[in-house]
């Protein structure tokens, strides 16, 4: 038993006080029914108790998946029952023979009234038990239900914040600062292009839903303005089909597309990139890609912050019924998109 | 008139490399600006081809930035640096007292900088290096050493994961299983790489066979003899934990 202490786990005093308990009121109730002293029954009582009791510990302790755990214990308080009340009789200097001939009956009462009070305590201890799992599993539930309602919560705030990087506000500034002494129709374009791109990046003008051709329309602006500042190292096209224009689609989420292909794809790369934006609906998914002709993703390089922030989004809203791929493209580049399911006009 | 100061500008934006020229050309008629950059490349080569007395860098420039143009400068000539926004680089520039103007440009200041430079270009090059390598450190520390994203074939194409979407990693014969909430594929990179590269913080091997992402953990459950059973968050399969990683979930 030494070397597997698990299986007397939870054999506390408390545990052995509330057997000698039960025997001991038992065994009052039941004496006026037989000639025998309260001692003797008490006896008898307390070595069927400690046998079942024993016994019930080691089968709840037990590491085997052949049976529910419930259905070993009460096979555990049963053979505690025969096997105490034959540890009675012995106690009793009674011989085996003498138990199953002339003390027979006595016999069968003692394992009766074991089993019999077995099982009721039994059955009390694992209804307990279940209540406790059940209130524990709600409480886990819970907390997962918590844990996942706060990394919503996150998820929006950071969609709140930061989405207009100083970095880039501040560079383009200094781009139309230049343009306005030397080209003023390239300037007066590039500040249009910055106006739309700021009316649908601040969150205070942001809508809660929003149709795709928006999103598309604040992914050019931001475009526009790269072309500008990047001269012929960047180009784009945007192949999106007017019919899916009215199409609902989560905000800020093809922009962060369209960023990430611009600073992680083609900026590093000191060669020009082309990124093309694409729409399109198939199977009763809407599929919305941002490909880059750039560098692609090395194994190490970061850069994730935002497609977490998508994902999890994603997941609030629609569940498992939409998904953020990004994949490698051939010969260079990155693929990312976005499928959620397709909706009616928003 | 003495010899005009030679000076070169690198930035990967052309407009503001001209905005910095026709700035220049007003405050300082003294300066010629004998070259242009798109990148910190090649800064050997510009060295000899125009020996500049002074650069202006542009921190972030795709292929070498400014910072690692300053570095093979090696004092070899003056340096500004130019940057739009940097909190950090900005602080630690006002700190180390190096010279540096923020786009857009604020003719006052450029003019300031200027008259700085013009007292200073006699003298020679302050020490910068260690300065700036502080500041690379920082600025780079985003881009970690450890693995961020794993390549897996699903298909004919190939799909980038972000390691903190895996849940975990499980060796499978040949391959390597990676399993994430919304899917699984296979890859060649056998755990024992793996373990290597990812951020120990975040991965733990927990088997000889399996590489669990802590952040997806529910719950540890002890199992027959010394071993023991971690559960996924929103997930029903449970992974082994074998004898020798035990430790790792004793009481912490």
């Amino acid at each position: 038993m030494t070397s597997h202490p698990y299986l007397l786990e939870g054999l506390t005093i408390r545990r052995v006080l509330a057997v000698t308990a039960v025997c001991a009121v038992a065994s009052g109730g039941i004496v006026w029914l037989f000639s025998n002293t309260y001692a003797d029954l008490f006896l008898s009582a307390l070595c069927v108790g400690y046998t079942s009791m024993l016994l019930f510990t080691v089968a709840g302790n037990i590491r085997q998946e052949a049976f529910p755990r419930e259905a070993v214990q009460v096979a555990a308080v049963v053979l505690g029952s025969c096997l105490g009340t034959i540890l009675a009789g012995l106690v009793k200097q009674r011989t085996i023979a003498q138990m199953f001939s002339e003390r027979l009956a006595g016999v069968l009462i003692t394992m009766g009234l074991g089993v019999g009070v077995g099982c009721v305590v039994v059955a009390t201890l694992i209804l307990r038990e279940k209540h406790s799992r059940d209130q524990a599993r709600f409480h886990r539930g819970e907390s997962e239900r918590h844990q996942l309602e706060k990394s919503l919560l996150e998820a929006k705030l950071q969609l709140m914040q930061a989405q207009v990087e100083p970095h880039f506000l501040f560079n383009t500034l200094a781009n139309v600062q230049h343009l306005v002494e030397t080209d003023a129709a390239e300037a007066s374009r590039m500040l249009a292009s910055l106006i739309h791109y700021l009316r649908a990046a601040l969150p205070q003008m942001r809508e809660s839903s929003t149709r795709l051709g928006r999103e598309i329309e604040m992914a050019r602006a931001f475009l526009e303005i790269h072309c500008i500042r990047m001269g012929a190292r960047l180009g784009y096209a945007i192949e999106v089909p007017d019919t899916l224009r009215e199409r609902a689609f989560p905000p800020m989420m093809l922009i962060t597309l369209v960023e990430n292909a611009v600073k992680h794809g083609v900026d590093p790369c000191c060669e020009s990139g082309t990124i093309t934006i694409r729409a399109v609906e198939n199977e009763g998914k809407l599929r919305v890609s941002v490909e880059d002709t750039g560098e692609g993703i090395r194994p190490k390089k970061g850069g994730g912050v935002g497609l977490a922030n998508i994902r999890d989004r994603l997941k609030a809203l629609y569940g498992n019924s939409a998904r953020l791929v990004v994949e490698e493209r051939e010969p260079h580049g990155v693929v990312a998109s976005i499928e959620v399911p397709a909706a009616t006009p928003a | 008139m003495s010899t005009p100061v030679r000076a070169v500008i690198a930035d990967d934006e052309p407009l503001l490399r001209a905005q910095l020229r026709s700035r220049l050309a007003r405050l300082w008629p003294g300066l010629a600006v004998v070259h242009e950059m798109e990148n910190g490349r090649d800064i050997e080569r510009v060295l000899d081809a125009h020996s500049p007395a002074l650069f202006f860098l542009d921190i972030h420039m795709p292929g070498v930035n400014g910072l690692e143009a300053a570095r093979a400068i090696a004092g070899r000539a003056h340096v500004v640096f130019v940057t739009a926004f940097d909190q950090y680089a900005v602080e630690a520039f006002e700190r180390g007292a190096i010279d540096y103007v923020l786009k857009p440009f604020d003719e006052e200041r450029l003019e300031l900088t200027c008259a700085r430079l013009r007292e200073r270009l006699s003298e020679r090059p302050p020490r910068i290096e260690e300065l700036v390598e502080t500041i690379a450190a920082r600025l780079g520390a985003a881009s970690s050493e450890h693995l961020r994203w794993i390549k897996a074939s699903v298909g004919s194409n190939v799909r980038l994961i972000p390691v903190e979407e895996v849940l975990f990693f499980q060796s499978d014969e040949k391959y390597t299983r990676v399993v994430t909430g919304e899917s699984e594929a296979l890859i060649r990179k056998p755990i024992r790489e793996l373990l290597d590269e990812l951020d120990p913080a975040r991965f733990w091997q927990i088997h000889r066979a399996t590489i669990v992402n802590v952040d997806h953990i529910a719950g540890v459950r002890r199992g027959l003899k010394d071993q023991a059973e971690v559960s996924l968050k929103g997930r029903d399969e449970t992974l082994l934990v074998s004898r020798g990683f035990t430790h790792l979930f004793k009481q912490m």
